[in-house]
Parts: C-alpha cells; structure tokens; sequence
C-alpha cells in the first residue's frame, strides 16, 4: 500500500439538463478506507458515484490511483441501490454471478471453475444457499448480499455502495454492515458507501463526507456528526443512536434522510 | 443456378415424405421457418427482457413506409424496407440515449411519424395498396430461393451475435451502470441490438407480416418463462416453442387453406396459454 490516495477529486462538477447537480467538489478518498457520502436527498450522492463509474459527463478531475488492472486502472464494483426488477424472469443466483464473467452464452454449456467461484464468493456473504433461487424472489437483504457477492467477484480495487441497506429490515442491516467491514479487512479494497444510515456511518466509516451539491464538510465520523452540523445538512436536530449499543443515549436519528422524504 | 439450397430440398422431401412436402414452395416455407424460429427466440428472450415489444412493433409498421418509398422511388421494396426499418431502430435508440422523455414515448414519436409518412405516400399513389397486402399479412408460400440464402446468411449473423452477447445483454436488462461498472461497453450493445433485432423484424414480416411479427419474438419467449427455471433453460424452451408453432403452424395453414403467419402465432399463443396454466397449477 503506497501513499498515493485511491480516488481524489478536484472541482468535479455536474450539470444535468441545465440544473446543476454538483459543484466543485474537493474530496480523497484514502486507499483502504471506508468513506461514506451523505446528505439530504438530491445532494448529488449517487451523482458523484455515477461520475467516478464515468456515466454522467463532469468537468474537473477524477483521479484513481493504480489498481489490479493489467494497464493500472483499478476495477470498480458497483452496487446499485435499487433494481427495477422483472420478478418474472427466469435468472438464477448462480445465472446472475455467471453473466458477468462468462462470455459463452449461458444457454450453451457452463464453465465449471466460474460455478465455483460464484459459490465461493456467495458462500464469502453468507448465500450460498441462494445459489438456486430466482433473483426475482429474493427478499431485499439477501439480494443486496448477492449484489455484493457479485461485485466482490470482480475483486475490486475499489468497491461502489450506493445505499446498500435501504429497504433491508434492521437484522437484515446489521449483517451486511458487519459483513462488508469483515470482508473488506480480508480483501483490502477502497469502500465508498452513500448511506443515509448515520448509526451506520459512525459505527463504520473512516472518513465521512457530507455533500449537499458542494462539499459541506469532511473528516471523521466524530468531527462530522455533531448535532450541529446533522442539523445544518438535514434540517432536523438529531443525535446518532447505534443499533448495536443497547447503552446509546443519544436521541434516535431514525434515518434524516427518510424522514425528510416522509414529510414531503 | 443454386446446387447448395437444392440439396437441402432434396433432403426435406426424403426426410419428411408426405405429400404436402414433395411442393417446392413448401419445402422453401419449411426452410425460411426453420432459420426464423431460432433466430426470434433468440432475440425474443431478450425483446421480453428489455420489454422492447413496442420497439419491435415500431420497426415492423416503419416497414409499411419502407415499402412505399420503394414504390416511390422506384427502388426494390425489400431493400427500402431494411433500409427505412434500421434507420428507424438506430435513431430510436439514439434518442434514448440523448433525451430524458421515457422510452415509450419515443418509439411513440417515431411509430406516428412513420406511420403518417406511409400512409401520407400512399394515399398520393394509387395502386400502391394491393402491394402492401402481402406485407400486412406476410407470404411465406411464396418465398424465393434468393430470400432463403439471404435469411441463412442472417441467420448466422444473428445467432453469432446471439451467441456473443446474451450473457452480456441480460447483464445490461438488468441494470445499466451496473454492466458498465463490470466492464460491459453498454451504447455498443444497445446499438448492435436494435440493429440486429431491426433485421430480425424485418425479415420475419415476409414470414407472417408487419401486424404479427412482435408477437412471434414475443409469445415463444412469453411461453417460455412459464416454465423455465434459468436463464440457460429459457432459451431452449423459447427455441423449442417457435420452432413447433412455425412447423405446426404451416401444415396447419396448408391444410386449412389459412394465413401460415396467422396460424403460426395461434400455435404459440396456444403455447403460451397451456404453460400459463401449468405455471398456475405449479406454484400451487
């Protein structure tokens, strides 16, 4: 592990059909850190992903440090925060993990070695035992741990969350979270993570940046989260309550995003 | 003049020696069936996963203007036809990309518009509807020996491509930045798609005409899901589908002396609707 930072952004900014998305915004991300992006709805958040997958045009520089990649790009994963799902089709587990990877149809023979490392790495979020089933009928967490096996797949340099555990139930949250910063130990991999979860946030990220268009702040979960600034970038006064300390006194934040959303 | 097509001939009436096979129009109904089916279950699995059924129909009717302009301007119907239909599924496209309308109203913008221009030239030019019958309708009986070797070149071509692409086609269906993000060049395929599929379209209206076309990429495909357990499985039962409507279909129409494109898609639909209430007593 060199110095040199694994994402550092300058002066990105984003216009979208005239209305501007992002401006300006100055951030590293550490190599091996776990950052996480929040703010209100329509701060940009999945916007500054979407600019570092390179899917929406931006001015200023997007800079990677080197990755596995054979000409030094680093491999990104990608895990979307929702799917507009067809429940109908007819794609396994095991189909999805083998899509990405296997460039023989899948109607036509199926490369062995791909099965097992698809098992591997369900196995590696605790689903193996999904292999089998129709993603259409998967409940959120586990398709959000399949979403995760899969990108994990690609052995990431860097590792793309986009609200992992929205619409997951509160056990459901708590495994994925636990998971990732297990996995993450072992593999090694940069993790961006929007949340809107700040229990989560605390409990997790190294480096917490909070964007509201610009850069409102940056630094550690404690520098960032104080009931000062939850109430300047959401509009409500909160503290953080962490769902894995029954002792936490604070006043329960919920979600400020959503309960932001809830009275729109 | 094509040693190669006559051998196949040959094989067809030794191989199926009834009566109905021996007529050199059958045996060439039976062969440009036969490289069709495969290639709308191919493309039809995917028509059905990107719920492109509306795309599919603004190519198939875009051909009604295909065809006057050939009228028009005194150039081969079939060429303007391939011509106009592509022209029509690479600007759609296009536009989706470069728009934030939906896509069913695109296609719906461009559907109209090219509806209105046919109708417009041939309502100028009379005499000109008595062409279009056999494209409303189709006319497999009457497909020639040059249209069977034009539809086994396209059969390679579309298979190969189906072949290449499907696993990476699905990834895309499901999410876009998420193919992208795995390396899949999303606009190349998106692209190759509606192009391949424009063709496919186009084709398969001299089969069972511009009206039914969708539905023979879609109702195989449709059919297929009733039953299917993965993603592997749904092509094979998709292919096996279009295949038994396309031959039920053209004994039945000879027998029957009714349209083969019609009765062809009666079969699928009839595929369609028994597996639905397999798949009905099996979720049971």
């Amino acid at each position: 592990m060199g110095q040199e930072p694994a994402i550092s952004l300058q002066k990105v900014s984003v216009r979208l059909g005239g209305v501007s998305i992002l401006e300006e915004v100055d951030a590293t991300v550490e190599r091996g850190s776990l950052t996480a992006l929040i703010g209100p709805n329509g701060a940009g958040k999945t916007t500054l992903l979407m600019a570092l997958l390179g899917l929406v045009p931006y001015t200023g520089t997007i800079r990677f440090g080197t990755g596995k990649r054979s000409n030094g790009h680093p491999r990104i994963g990608y895990v979307p925060q929702h799917l507009d799902l067809d429940r109908g089709a007819p794609i396994t587990v095991l189909d999805l993990m083998v899509m990405s990877m296997q460039r023989r149809p899948l109607w036509f023979f199926w490369q062995a070695e791909l099965k097992k490392k698809a098992e591997e790495n369900l196995g590696r979020v605790q689903s193996a035992h999904l292999i089998k089933k129709p993603i259409g009928k998967l409940s959120g967490g586990e398709f959000q741990r399949v979403l995760l096996a899969l990108a994990l797949q690609q052995e990431p340099d860097i590792l793309l969350l986009d609200e992992p555990v929205s619409g997951v139930d509160m056990a459901g949250e708590l495994l994925f979270c636990d998971l990732l910063e297990e996995i993450q130990r072992q593999a090694r991999f940069t993790l961006v993570m929007v949340s809107h979860d700040l229990s989560i946030v605390t409990r997790h990220a190294d480096h917490v940046i909070c964007l509201n268009r610009k850069v409102q702040c940056q630094g550690t979960a404690p520098e960032v989260l104080t009931p000062d600034n939850i109430q300047a970038i959401y509009g409500v006064h909160a503290g953080i309550y962490d769902h894995h300390d029954p002792q936490s006194h604070h006043t329960p934040a919920g979600d400020p995003g959503r309960s932001n959303d809830a009275r729109r | 003049m094509m040693p190669g097509v006559e051998k196949v001939y040959g094989l067809l009436a030794v191989l199926l020696p009834w009566e109905a096979m021996q007529a050199g129009f059958m045996q060439r109904a039976f062969l440009a069936l036969l490289l069709l089916a495969p290639m709308c279950a191919a493309m039809g699995i995917l028509v059905v996963n990107f719920r492109m059924a509306f795309f599919s129909d603004a190519i198939s009717h875009s051909a009604f203007t295909g065809v006057a302009l050939g009228v028009l301007f005194q150039v081969d119907p079939r060429l303007t036809l391939i011509g106009f239909g592509l022209l029509v599924g690479l600007a759609i496209t296009r536009m989706k990309h470069h728009s934030e309308l939906s896509m069913d109203t695109i296609i719906g913008v461009f559907f109209a518009t090219a509806i209105a221009l046919g109708i417009a030239i041939i309502s100028a030019q009379k005499g000109l509807t008595r062409n279009l019958q056999s494209f409303l309708y189709g006319d497999i009986l009457t497909i020639s020996d040059s249209d069977i070797l034009w539809a086994a070149l396209l059969f390679l071509v579309v298979m190969g491509f189906a072949a290449f692409s499907y696993n990476r086609l699905l990834f895309v269906g499901l999410s876009e930045p998420m193919a992208h993000a795995y390396g899949v060049r999303v606009k190349a395929y998106e692209y190759l798609f509606a192009a391949v599929l424009s063709l496919v379209v186009l084709f398969g209206i001299r089969a069972v005409g511009i009206l039914l076309v969708t539905a023979l990429l879609v109702v195989p495909a449709a059919a297929a899901r009733n039953v299917a357990r993965n993603a592997g499985g749904v092509f094979w039962w998709t292919l096996g589908f279009a295949l038994f409507s396309s031959v039920a279909g053209l004994f039945t129409s000879v027998r029957w002396d009714s349209a083969t494109g019609a009765t062809v898609i009666l079969f699928a639909a009839a595929c369609f609707f028994l597996t639905a209430l397999y798949g009905s007593f099996a979720r049971r």
